[in-house]
């Protein structure tokens, strides 16, 4: 492999290290944040991805047998002809609203009982958008998958090209999210999230509705992850249901919280290019070494290693120190500690 | 004792967990502006009575009227809002959080709790939590807590966390506070600060409180009236040196006479 060679591997390795950071914040507002245990990240991944494939790829092609209904093409509708470029962003905010919907209703029915049921009703909302695309063909192509799947500013740069354009993209709306996420959870409607983390009955008995704020964490999380999947469809560009399997939809971007560090926004960043760092640097090692299991068994004895030397995560929880004021001072020497 | 109406009214509330009535046929009032203490042995109902004022439960039967309204039933956050708070025997601070920012959750109503908010208005936010953050730092300054404002709340020794909690009380202004038990695992001069503090609450902000306590010269000394529970009812109700006198109340704890700490 040649200079040039790596450098575009190595923008590849980016571009899907971005996306999977936008998965890792999400569920950051989730879990490091509020305590919400989403063992379904699949499920809102797939969701972003498919609507925002739908809306704008080609309708379904005769020739090749494709026959699903919804053949999407919006961006040559006559109503919203508006071209390929502007869809991409309409796309990108569909698949949010649509992550959002679907976690207003999941977390209406399950956010008041106890926390496992939020977990079995997201693994189970994961599998059966899954098996969904799987089975109902007219849906979107079943196991063929959508492999039509435009790119944003297709015609501006060479193909070859391309990716040091999408690389960009995916930055700025990274930066665009950490910045929402981040000014989101260092306010006091964060603080109460944590709140809830920490304890609700005692959040309740500071006067907080606790249902509500864990609804619109869930809610938020989710548009995040459907930004995510939004961003990877128009990446890969083939979308089939295989793609959502638990494994590199759900355990990976835990991995990536987990080291990176829980309730760290900077944390969940970092936690995803380690981690798929390792997935993707170990496919060059030699022999049974780049079998996927091993380089999975990787990813675990990561987590055991930073959860036994660090674990809190290679960067801890933020924290909020404040400049104590100077009378206080004089209290302080005068304070028998409890 | 004023001559208005009680600002607490437990009607006839009884509360059975399984085959267990912890809360029996109960009934009491308090009076605004009281500092009135609930005694009885260990069992005797007087924590799950303050469950199901708060909010945390409700009632197998019964009503409980704050303020002339019905609230048995309510969600803790609904009663917080119609002025009743409460803290916990066994204190709830939030461990990974700091000391400031436990007291800065409490206030109601802050703008930065929207979440568009924390984007379209930043400014206003930012302005509202230094109000808040001055006043947590005053109320920290209160309970002797100053020097541990940046601590997580997790680290803090059992009697710290008990003046936390009262501290979360004084960053809201309640009608009425329920406390259980806090003087238990405090030291003399701390229990003494406290004291000051409730009586500071009562007199300057006619701050009702209804207080659950073991330490009998706590009680004997900041509390009038108290009321005695036992079997999840109540059996005497009267100024302190009545209720030592109290025939049943002796009979109550034991058979022994009331004195000194318990």
């Amino acid at each position: 492999m040649d200079i040039s060679g790596v450098i575009d591997y190595l923008i590849g390795f980016t571009i899907m290290a971005i996306i999977y950071a936008i998965f890792a914040l999400g569920l950051n507002v989730h879990w490091g944040f509020t305590g919400l245990f989403n063992i379904g990240i699949a499920g809102f991944f797939a969701l972003g991805a498919y609507t925002a494939a739908l809306l704008t790829s080609p309708p379904p092609d005769p020739d090749q047998f494709e026959d699903f209904i919804f053949g999407g093409d919006l961006a040559n509708q006559g109503l919203l002809d508006l071209g390929v470029d502007a869809w991409f962003f309409l796309g990108l905010a569909a698949a949010a609203v649509v992550c959002g919907l679907v976690a207003l209703i999941v977390g209406t029915i399950t956010l008041r009982l106890n926390d496992d049921y939020l977990s079995i009703a997201t693994l189970g909302i994961a599998e059966s958008v899954r098996f969904f695309f799987l089975n109902e063909k007219w849906a979107a192509n079943g196991s063929k998958g959508l492999y039509r799947i435009p790119k944003f500013l297709g015609d501006v740069v060479a193909p070859e090209n391309y990716d040091y354009l999408y690389v960009v993209v995916a930055l700025v709306i990274l930066l665009i999210l950490f910045a929402a996420v981040q000014r989101a959870v260092r306010s006091p409607w964060g603080r109460v999230l944590r709140a809830i983390r920490e304890d609700e009955v005692a959040t309740a008995a500071s006067g907080k509705n606790v249902f509500h704020f864990k609804l619109q964490s869930f809610v938020f999380g989710a548009m995040i992850m459907g930004i995510g999947g939004a961003l990877f469809a128009h990446h890969v560009r083939f979308l089939s249901p295989l793609t959502f399997d638990p494994l590199l939809a759900t355990f990976v971007i835990w991995a990536m919280l987990m080291v990176g560090g829980s309730g760290n926004n900077l944390g969940a960043v970092l936690g995803a290019f380690v981690v798929w760092g390792v997935w993707a640097g170990t496919q060059f090692l030699p022999g049974v070494f780049s079998d996927p299991s091993f380089r999975l068994l990787m990813i675990g004895v990561l987590i055991v290693a930073i959860m036994l030397l660090r674990p809190g995560g290679l960067l801890g929880e933020w924290r909020r120190i404040v400049a104590s004021r100077p009378a206080s001072a004089a209290a302080r020497d005068s304070t028998d500690p409890g | 004792m004023t001559d208005s109406s009680p600002i607490l009214q437990v009607c006839n509330v009884t509360k059975d967990f399984g085959g267990v009535r912890a809360v029996d046929r109960c009934t009491l009032d308090v009076m605004p502006g009281t500092i009135t203490g609930l005694i009885g042995p260990n069992g005797a109902g007087k924590t799950t009575l303050f469950n199901l004022a708060a909010g945390d439960l409700s009632p197998t039967s019964g009503q409980i009227l704050f303020d002339g309204m019905v609230i048995s039933g309510l969600q803790p956050h609904q009663t917080f809002s119609r002025g009743l708070m409460r803290t916990f025997q066994i204190p709830r601070e939030l461990r990974r959080m700091t000391v400031l920012e436990n007291l800065m959750l409490v206030p109601a109503r802050q703008s930065g709790e929207r979440l568009w908010s924390t984007w379209l208005t930043p400014w206003k936010v930012a302005r509202q939590e230094r109000q808040i953050q001055a006043r947590a730092l005053d109320v920290l300054e209160l309970v002797n807590l100053s020097h541990l404002a940046n601590e997580l709340a997790g680290n803090l020794s059992g009697g710290q966390k008990k003046l936390l909690e009262l501290a979360r009380t004084l960053m809201a202004k309640p009608k009425m506070v329920l406390l259980d038990e806090p003087g238990a695992g405090i030291n003399r001069t701390l229990l003494r600060d406290l004291s000051a503090n409730i009586v500071r609450a009562s007199v300057e902000r006619n701050v009702t409180f209804l207080i659950i306590e073991h330490d009998m010269r706590f009680v004997m000394t900041m509390c009038d009236p108290v009321i005695v529970m036992a079997n999840g009812s109540v059996i005497s109700e009267g100024t302190p040196s009545a209720i030592q006198r109290d025939p049943q109340v002796l009979e109550a704890y034991l058979g022994g006479r009331i004195s000194g700490p318990a």
